[in-house]
């Protein structure tokens, strides 16, 4: 009972609160990296260098009234940045955040409590799967805003975030072939013999997967649903206050997701990086991956524990890092020329890499 | 002359390499310095010529009023914020002329233009000059009517250091 | 399938005046089908402050205070088109030292005003870090201004009959440094944008507009010669030194938005090279020429004076009565009549498009307005 039940609880209460304080430290470090990018300095008055800065902008946003324009869809309107965020919230179930599972010994039974909270066998079909129905929240946010500016914004993402499914998918199938699972934790171990892990021998899964997450999270140079410069704030326009929060938290919710997805799928998740090294000596990558165990002979399954997940942490701000040097640096595309990229480029180079990794591992084999 | 058109070659249509490009000038940029002046912690030095508002000064040697009430600064104002009146220097004055009785400048109007200073004939140098005086918020409207005296020393700023 | 089943509108929204990327207080009633314009109509007048109207109850020399004001991003070409305009009413001629001195100082006004032209075209397109590298550059060139004549904006640097002051101590030698950095930020700002596929696709085949439409409208400084049109007054009718200046006017083929952003950044490199020419022959002697106190042209004079500002043709029609104040005053500004293309350009065009077409047309309200 208290393993089945208790544990995963507890770890949903630790991943989501941990999450939710990472989001809003993420959107510090947006603007103070988008900022340097820009030779300025960033938030600098509230707390040290910012630091308190997302803090004040979860008081600002919590006490700031909330506004529900007159002839707007009551129960959609409030409903919807619900539907935008919850998908973001439940894709973190199956994301494997380090590698050794802990064990505590709790009034003579022994609870195992895994780095991830849940490995289902089909973890890769549920995170595509979730993460479609995101775009519920926007759509209807839109359109239930009953307003001219968000209905544009609505249509578009509607438009942009069909055209970007199918190109999000099938760049995973390529990952599956070379795993043989859909399960996550076993997409990692099968990367750990791998040379390179994923992101060599699938370059143009990634590369796809990429472009179509920043086209599914609504991120610059596809961010024309919110587009602050052509359509005021495009779909988020009426909203304020909490509401305005929470589409605010899903968008960065998503990112994270789906930098823990690349990191994961191509990255090799909570393995370490060994630069190659593992060549030389089968002992570098074990040291890499528990130094507190080898180096200094600390027993037991924290230190992995902490090590994996310090990798992960790692790649996850390398990925994130990655969005938001995009952001600063590129012009937006207009949607019909964002739609054209869907179908005419993507579509066919990631149905193209299934066809040519299937071969490759025929041959190979 | 015709602008040079830039064109792709077809590998470069293919692959973005000038989108890496771009990436790395944002990525270089990331370490040059600030150019943030972070008032009112740090202040710019402004430069001498800078035009803050309107403020009149005394004679560098004799230290008495420069101004002769010529009424030249009034006329040509184009917001209209001079008033001044004259009266007789007193007896033993080294100066010669009129001096100003009252001498009041609306710093609400005053559009910081320069053009007071032109006109204004005294020498060595001219009575009234731009300052470098440009922190004037306030919560009183009518504080911003100096006259006489303030003009000399002008309103005093507000240091924040935070 | 039947038209009646589906109940199709067209869309009216409104480009407010308050909106991040109108440059000002521009209000555009858009007519949109899904999210092609059908009909994009420019409601303006929410900066008007009547400053031709100021300029009947002002004295000629006061009057260069509103000048700044209209288009307050390139204030000096304002200043200089009123100065010179008085100067050709009054019979007076500036010294060959202020000529040039308003040679260099109108070249440098004009690649600031292109520096921030770029800076919020690249921000509405979605570019925001060429943003600041251009205003970092921008800020070099207010600092001259300020070494100069005391302010950044608003600057009231041209007097009539010549210059008030003669260039500071050291600001020569500021000015060529900064013409020395110039050419690599340009080159920084192309690598950023203009092989940039993104941007290129924004902006190319935007806002086409052939040569004998352009000049049907009335266009003037790039958005006419974009479309291959050679016309630049610096040309055609030089005024200041320009006469002696060495200096090539670029123009465009196809007349659409992606050969005037080319065309403006190619201006900035010549207007560099028109600035260190005439700092390499900047004649000595006076700064102004000897002009009465009360300026009192005789009655009955009139003229229309043109300049090259960094938006197109800038005008000033002087008619004078006699007095110290002007009969009529009127500004030609050419933001007002590039304006006026802006239906034409937005023809079949997507919204998204609108921001690049206010941004390529170069608008400023203040000068719009007046």
């Amino acid at each position: 009972m208290i393993q089945k039940v208790l544990v995963p609880l507890v770890q949903i209460g630790i991943v989501l609160n941990v999450m939710l304080l990472v989001v809003a430290y993420l959107t510090l470090l947006e603007r103070k990296v988008i900022a340097f990018m820009q030779v300025r300095l960033g938030p600098r008055r509230v707390g040290p260098h910012g630091l308190l800065q997302p803090i004040a902008d979860i008081l600002k946003l919590m006490i700031k009234e909330d506004i529900t324009p007159a002839r707007a869809d009551r129960l959609v309107f409030w409903l919807a940045p619900c539907i935008a965020l919850a998908p973001a919230v439940v894709m973190f179930a199956v994301i494997p955040f380090s590698g050794t599972p802990l064990e505590f010994q709790v009034f003579g039974t022994t609870l195992r409590v895994t780095p991830w909270i849940t490995d289902v066998n089909v973890g890769l079909l549920y995170l595509l799967a979730v993460s479609s129905l995101g775009v519920f929240g926007l759509v209807l946010g839109g359109w239930a805003s009953n307003s001219k500016y968000p209905l544009l914004g609505g249509l578009r993402s509607a438009a942009q975030m069909v055209s970007y499914e199918v190109p999000l998918g099938l760049s995973l199938v390529g990952v599956l072939l070379f795993a043989g699972t859909a399960s996550m934790v076993g997409i990692v171990h099968a990367q750990q013999n791998a040379p390179f892990w994923f992101f060599v021998p699938q370059i143009l899964g990634l590369v796809i997967y990429f472009i179509s997450a920043v086209a599914e999270t609504n991120r610059a140079p596809f961010d024309l649903p919110e587009a602050e410069t052509e359509l005021v704030a495009g779909f988020h326009t009426e909203y304020s206050g909490m509401k305005f929060a929470l589409f605010f938290l899903a968008e960065y919710m998503n990112m994270i997701v789906v930098s823990g997805i690349i990191a994961t799928l191509f990255f090799g998740g909570w393995l370490p990086i060994t630069f190659g090294l593992g060549y030389l000596s089968p002992r570098i990558p074990e040291v890499l991956a528990n130094p507190a165990g080898e180096l200094f002979g600390l027993a037991g399954p924290f230190w992995p524990f902490v090590t994996g997940l310090v990798w992960f942490a790692i790649k996850v701000f390398v990925v994130l890092f990655f969005y938001l040097w995009l952001r600063a640096t590129f012009p937006r595309y207009r949607y019909d020329q964002l739609m054209r990229i869907g179908w005419k480029w993507l579509l066919p180079l990631s149905l193209a890499n299934v066809m040519v990794t299937a071969v490759l591992i025929e041959m190979v084999r | 002359m015709k602008i040079p058109t830039p064109s792709p070659g077809a590998l470069a249509r293919l692959v973005p390499f000038e989108l890496l490009r771009g990436l790395m000038v944002t990525l270089r940029e990331q370490f040059n310095p600030h150019v943030t002046v972070e008032y009112p912690k740090e202040r710019i030095a402004l430069r001498p010529r800078f035009r803050g508002v309107p403020r009149l000064r005394n004679h560098p040697e004799n230290g008495e009023d420069l101004c002769i009430a010529c009424n030249q600064c009034a006329i040509a104002c184009p917001d209209n914020c001079i008033t001044l009146a004259g009266e007789a220097r007193p007896e033993g004055a080294l100066l010669k002329g009129k001096r100003a009785k009252t001498f009041v400048i609306d710093y609400e109007r005053c559009c910081l233009c320069g053009l007071c200073v032109d006109p204004c004939p005294t020498e060595p140098i001219t009575a009234i000059y731009m300052s470098h005086d440009f922190e004037l918020a306030h919560y009183a409207r009518d504080r911003f009517v100096t006259a006489d005296e303030l003009l000399y020393t002008g309103h005093g700023v507000t240091e924040y250091t935070r | 399938m039947d038209a009646t089943l589906l109940h199709t509108q067209e869309l009216e929204i409104n480009l407010g005046p308050q909106h991040p990327s109108t440059h000002g207080v521009l209000r555009v009633v858009l007519k949109l089908d899904g999210e092609r314009i059908v009909s994009a109509r420019p409601v303006i007048g929410y900066l008007h402050r009547g400053c031709e109207k100021l300029g009947e109850c002002r004295s000629y020399p006061q009057v260069v205070v509103y000048t700044d004001r209209m288009d307050y991003v390139a204030a000096f070409a304002g200043n200089l088109t009123y100065i010179e305009a008085v100067e050709r009413l009054c019979g007076i001629e500036a010294p060959p030292r202020a000529q040039y001195m308003r040679v260099v100082l109108a070249e440098l006004q004009r690649i600031a005003s292109h520096l921030l032209w770029l800076g919020t075209h690249a921000l509405d397109l979605g570019a925001m870090s060429v943003f600041l590298y251009c205003f970092r550059e921008r800020e070099m060139i207010l600092d001259l201004f300020e070494s100069y004549c005391g302010a950044r904006l608003t600057l009231n640097a041209v007097r009539v009959g010549g210059q008030l002051n003669d260039f500071p101590e050291g600001w020569v030698e500021e000015c060529r440094k900064f013409c020395e950095i110039l050419p690599a930020a340009v080159q920084e700002y192309e690598t950023l944008l203009s092989v940039n596929r993104i941007w290129v696709e924004r902006t190319k085949g935007v806002g086409v507009i052939s040569a004998a439409d352009a000049i049907d409208w009335g266009l003037s400084g790039p958005p006419l010669r974009g479309s291959g049109v050679d016309y630049d007054v610096r040309k055609a009718m030089p005024y200041a030194a320009y006469a002696e200046m060495d200096f090539d006017v670029p123009l465009g083929t196809h007349g659409d938005t992606y050969d005037r952003y080319l065309i403006r950044m190619e201006e900035m490199r010549q207007s560099r090279r028109v600035i260190l020419q005439a700092l390499d022959r900047l004649p000595g002697g006076d700064v102004r020429a000897k002009v009465p106190k009360r300026l009192r042209p005789p009655a009955g004079g009139e003229v229309y004076h043109v300049t090259e500002g960094p938006r197109g043709e800038q005008g000033v029609y002087l008619v004078s009565d006699g007095s110290d104040t002007a009969w009529r005053c009127r500004f030609r500004s050419p933001c007002f009549v590039n304006l006026q293309a802006l239906p034409e350009l937005a023809k079949g065009h997507l919204v998204a498009d609108i921001v690049a077409l206010i941004g390529t047309i170069d608008i400023v309200l203040g000068c719009v307005d007046r």
